[in-house]
């Protein structure tokens, strides 16, 4: 059966679609990419729960108002549900919501840290590498070639080892890790967008190296650097809370998700929601970022929105 | 008997099986199966059967058997449920697989910085500690003791051989003592002692002054005699300095135990094999004389808590020295283990590192931190009950305790803010105490092992009330004694020790002597108080001076806090039933394994 015989609702909706992407033709490309996230529900799913970790990680330590260091010996490993312990107690009778939201905000920091470090340094290196050429590129090319060989944990290992424990060794783990991953994309997309005409007439038209880099490379790598460190943010939360599990993350009595699995491991045949309930959340976490990621990827790839154009022509 | 496991309506049916059971009606088997229809649980049919068991006329082990070993100090062991299996005699081979709570340390008994259980296996000692807590012969064969105390004499037996076929004379345990005189950072634990020296087959031991505690130092992993000439070769440069670079203890270990080293591996494990040509003991407690049961003992180093337990029931090891306290309860519950726990002379405590004269340079900011301490609560949470909180440097346990020091360091946090303010130490913006622009933040270095880490970050809290930031840095173990023992301002600010030892005042007052500092006197503490009453205690001739020195130092340290006492806690060993003869005891540290074998 083709598209033109289907009816009933799934039609309406389709014939819907088009005409929203009828109408896109005619907005500007960002409202059109707006437009498009209304009908990507993953990406909507994505949003939600990331409001609401959001909402948790922020507003949660200041609407308890407890100190997440506070700790009472007489009413440890509590379960959830006690009186004046939504989510339980801990080990050291410390209550486990605030924790968690602590440990949230700790993930969140860790993660912009991260994203923020590699994009703006995988952007850079990127843009060099590609555009330069020559001895630059290689040069580029080899020192990332050689940090992304490296295992993440080995690297943070050696950082912490030489800074000490705590989160600024993580962000520099981590975010050296992801700038590798984003510096070979955007160096890619660089090469390519080096051939095309309006690079070219930019360079006939005697504009500067840099001039050309950042008014006309950047504004179109920017997009798809974007939608990958959207990934990376996910990838971030994820190593910040493996790095916490084995003590190299944030150091006590600072709580992180991951150090919280850690320190609940210890206790998961007597109370195992002391390492269930952060698993849970980073698992939350690291769904809504990484739907958003896939929304946006959605969104902004222009080879997936070909299945639109597809559905026009039919 | 009381059923608090079972619910009232099925507890008449269980009490008829129980009946059943007891009376030999129904078997072991059939008492589960219907234990489990009735609706109780199999741990809780495992449990009524181990209640059982003290009744059960069979030749076996029975159920929260109670034992006392010696004065004044209870071992507890506990064997969930009956074996049925018939003693057979000790049968050779297998290995035995241990687990152990700590990293291992370098087998050589004069650079180490701390002895684990292989030092029992590899080793001997002049003289052991027996089940009594008696000093009874090991390497040497008999010692005497001068009238006026001032002189010890120790027979070495002729021809003892070490591992490396070489023979250990008199001459060479004297010269072992000496080495341990000029390299052991521990050596000072034996200050009274003035020359070892050997007269014929005898080392004699010449004391500056009689000391009571005189033998005590010598029973030690520290103490335990090696090869010196195998020792000298490895391990000293031409111009008899330590070499930094030396093999013994990590590649090769000349003892004269039953058992020879292996491989050392830091962070996993320690391998030992039997040494066939073993000449044989001549401790009076070990009921094998000759060569040992089995073929080898590996320990596994297991510093994640929560692997101890796991590991020991899912049968990867044999026997395991000090699971996490949580997790006791339910070994003890496990027909298949034998849990034994006694106390021990240990301690957790916090060094203050006093070149940091602006935070812990007065008495009364170390009295205020030490008020904000809930002992008895870290005992309760942490140790779940397993251990005793310690307001001075001893454990409650100890022979020479003095309850007087419970007068002070006792929790209140309204005590510790007005001694705090009195110190002059006023609440800043952020909560944290300022004193001369000074914020009370500091690092505190914690080793990497499970208790320890929770330990310390229980104290980190409770300081944190009182407005002392206390900022937790958490680092490996080997890194943890180089960070604590470095001179000055070098050395972190505060840290956690644990120390364990079998005779706490010995060991403590090398911790507190103005004498040791930095290492081990890791708080670089020079109190005039302590170092008194530790001269008169190495002075001590008898049990009377030995108790007044004793108790002298205990007040003078709860006063004076040259380290913030925490608490001290039990020594737990589990064993499978399948291990027979490894029988840890109070006196020494860790069990021997010359009567240790594995029933088939």
């Amino acid at each position: 059966m083709t598209s033109e015989q289907e009816t009933g609702p799934r039609r309406e909706a389709w014939n819907e679609r088009l005409a929203e992407y009828e109408a896109s033709r005619h907005m500007g490309a960002f409202r059109s990419s707006l437009r498009r996230m209304r009908y990507n529900k993953l990406l909507l799913i994505g949003v939600a729960l990331a409001v609401v970790v959001l909402a948790a990680g922020i507003l949660g330590p200041v609407i308890s108002g407890v100190d997440h260091t506070l700790q009472s010996f007489r009413d440890t490993h509590l379960p959830p549900g006690s009186p004046g312990h939504l989510l339980g107690t801990d080990h050291l009778g410390r209550d486990v919501a605030v924790r968690l939201f602590i440990g949230i905000r700790v993930s969140l920091l860790v993660a912009a840290g991260v994203t923020a470090l590699s994009l703006i340094m995988g952007l850079l290196l990127g843009m060099f590498g590609g555009y330069l050429g020559g001895w630059r590129d290689r040069t580029i090319r080899g020192v990332v070639d050689f940090v992304w060989g490296f295992p993440l944990i080995l690297v943070a290992v050696l950082l912490a080892g030489g800074l000490g424990g705590g989160l600024f060794p993580v962000i520099l783990a981590v975010g050296l890790v992801n700038t590798a991953a984003i510096a070979r994309v955007v160096r890619g997309e660089v090469l390519a967008l080096s051939e095309r005409e309006f690079i070219e007439a930019a360079r006939a038209g005697g504009l500067s190296t840099p001039r050309i880099m950042f008014k006309h490379l950047f504004p179109n790598i920017l997009a798809p650097a974007l939608v990958l460190a959207s990934y990376y943010v996910a990838v971030a939360i994820i190593a910040e809370a493996a790095l916490s599990f084995i003590g190299l993350g944030a150091q006590p009595p600072t709580p992180s998700l991951g150090g919280m699995v850690s320190d609940g491991r210890n206790f998961l045949q007597q109370n195992h929601w002391e390492s269930t309930l952060p698993g849970l959340t980073i698992v939350l976490l690291v769904l809504a970022v990484s739907l958003i990621g896939d929304g946006l990827r959605d969104v902004f790839d222009p080879r997936l929105r070909h299945e639109a154009k597809g559905v026009e022509n039919e | 008997m009381t059923k608090p496991w079972m619910g009232e309506e099925a507890a008449p049916e269980i009490a008829e099986l129980t009946a059943g059971y007891r009376r030999k009606e129904i078997s072991r088997r059939q008492f589960m199966k219907r234990a489990a229809a009735a609706g109780v649980g199999a741990a809780a049919a495992a449990s009524i059967l181990a209640a059982c068991g003290s009744d059960d006329p069979a030749p076996t082990t029975t159920a929260g058997t109670q034992a006392t070993t010696t004065a004044g100090t209870q071992a507890t062991t506990t064997t969930a449920a009956t074996t049925t299996t018939a003693m057979a005699g000790p049968t050779s081979g297998g290995t035995l697989r241990e687990g152990y709570n700590r990293d291992v340390s370098k087998h050589d008994p004069l650079t180490t910085n701390w002895y684990d259980p292989a030092f029992f296996a590899i080793y001997e000692a002049i003289l052991t500690n027996d089940p009594s807590g008696a000093s009874v012969p090991q390497f040497a064969s008999d010692y005497s003791v001068s009238a006026d105390g001032l002189e010890y004499r120790f027979t070495i037996p002729d021809g003892k051989l070490s591992h490396s076929g070489g023979t250990i004379n008199a001459e060479m345990v004297a010269e072992f003592y000496r080495s341990v005189q000029a390299y052991s950072f521990i050596a000072g634990l034996a200050a009274p002692v003035d020359t070892y020296e050997a007269e014929g087959n005898e080392v004699v031991m010449k004391m500056k002054n009689a000391w009571l505690g005189a033998l005590g130092p010598h029973q030690t992993g520290y103490w335990r005699i090696i090869n010196i000439n195998t020792w000298k070769e490895l391990t000293l440069t031409a111009d008899g300095e330590l070499d930094a670079g030396s093999t013994y203890g990590t590649e090769v270990a000349d003892g004269t135990g039953p058992f020879t080293h292996e491989e050392w591996v830091p962070g996993s494990h320690v391998l030992v094999r039997r040494w066939d040509d073993y000449p044989g003991s001549l401790v009076p407690f070990f009921e094998n004389k000759g060569v040992a049961y089995l073929d080898a003992i590996r320990w596994s180093v297991i510093s994640e808590g929560g692997q101890r337990a796991t590991q020991l029931e899912n049968g990867d090891i044999d026997t395991l020295i000090n699971p996490q306290h949580q997790d006791i309860g339910r070994l003890e519950n496990n027909p298949d283990l034998t849990v034994i726990r006694h106390p021990e002379w240990s301690g957790y405590h916090l060094a203050m590192n006093r070149d940091y004269e602006e935070y812990f340079g007065d008495r009364l900011t170390r009295q205020g931190l030490s008020h904000a301490l809930d002992r008895v609560g870290m005992v309760e949470a942490i140790l779940y009950g397993n251990g005793a909180p310690t307001y001075g440097p001893f454990p409650t346990t100890d022979r020479q305790y003095d309850p007087d020091v419970e007068a002070f360091n006792q929790f209140d946090v309204d005590l510790a803010n007005r001694k705090l303010d009195e110190a002059g130490w006023t609440m800043g913006s952020g909560g944290i105490r300022e004193r001369n622009g000074v914020p009370f933040e500091f690092r505190y270095a914690v080793e990497d092992e499970t208790t320890q880490r929770v330990v310390a970050e229980a104290v980190a809290a409770q300081f944190s009330q009182v407005g002392v930031r206390a900022n937790l840095d958490v680092i490996d173990r080997a890194l943890h004694f180089a960070e604590i023992s470095a001179p000055g301002r070098d050395s972190a600010e505060m840290s956690l020790f644990f120390w364990l030892w079998p005779i706490p005042l010995d060991v403590l007052t090398i911790f507190a002597s103005s004498g040791t500092i930095p290492v081990p006197n890791f708080s670089h503490a020079v109190e005039p108080r302590i170092d008194d009453a530790i001269a008169a205690w190495q002075s001590s001739a008898t049990e009377e001076e030995a108790q007044a020195a004793s108790s002298a130092f205990q007040l003078a340290w709860a006063e004076e806090l040259p380290y913030l006492p925490l608490m001290n806690q039990n020594a737990t060993f589990v064993h499978h039933n399948r291990v027979r003869g490894w029988q840890p005891f109070v006196w020494n540290l860790y069990p021997y394994y010359n009567d240790t074998w594995i029933e088939a």
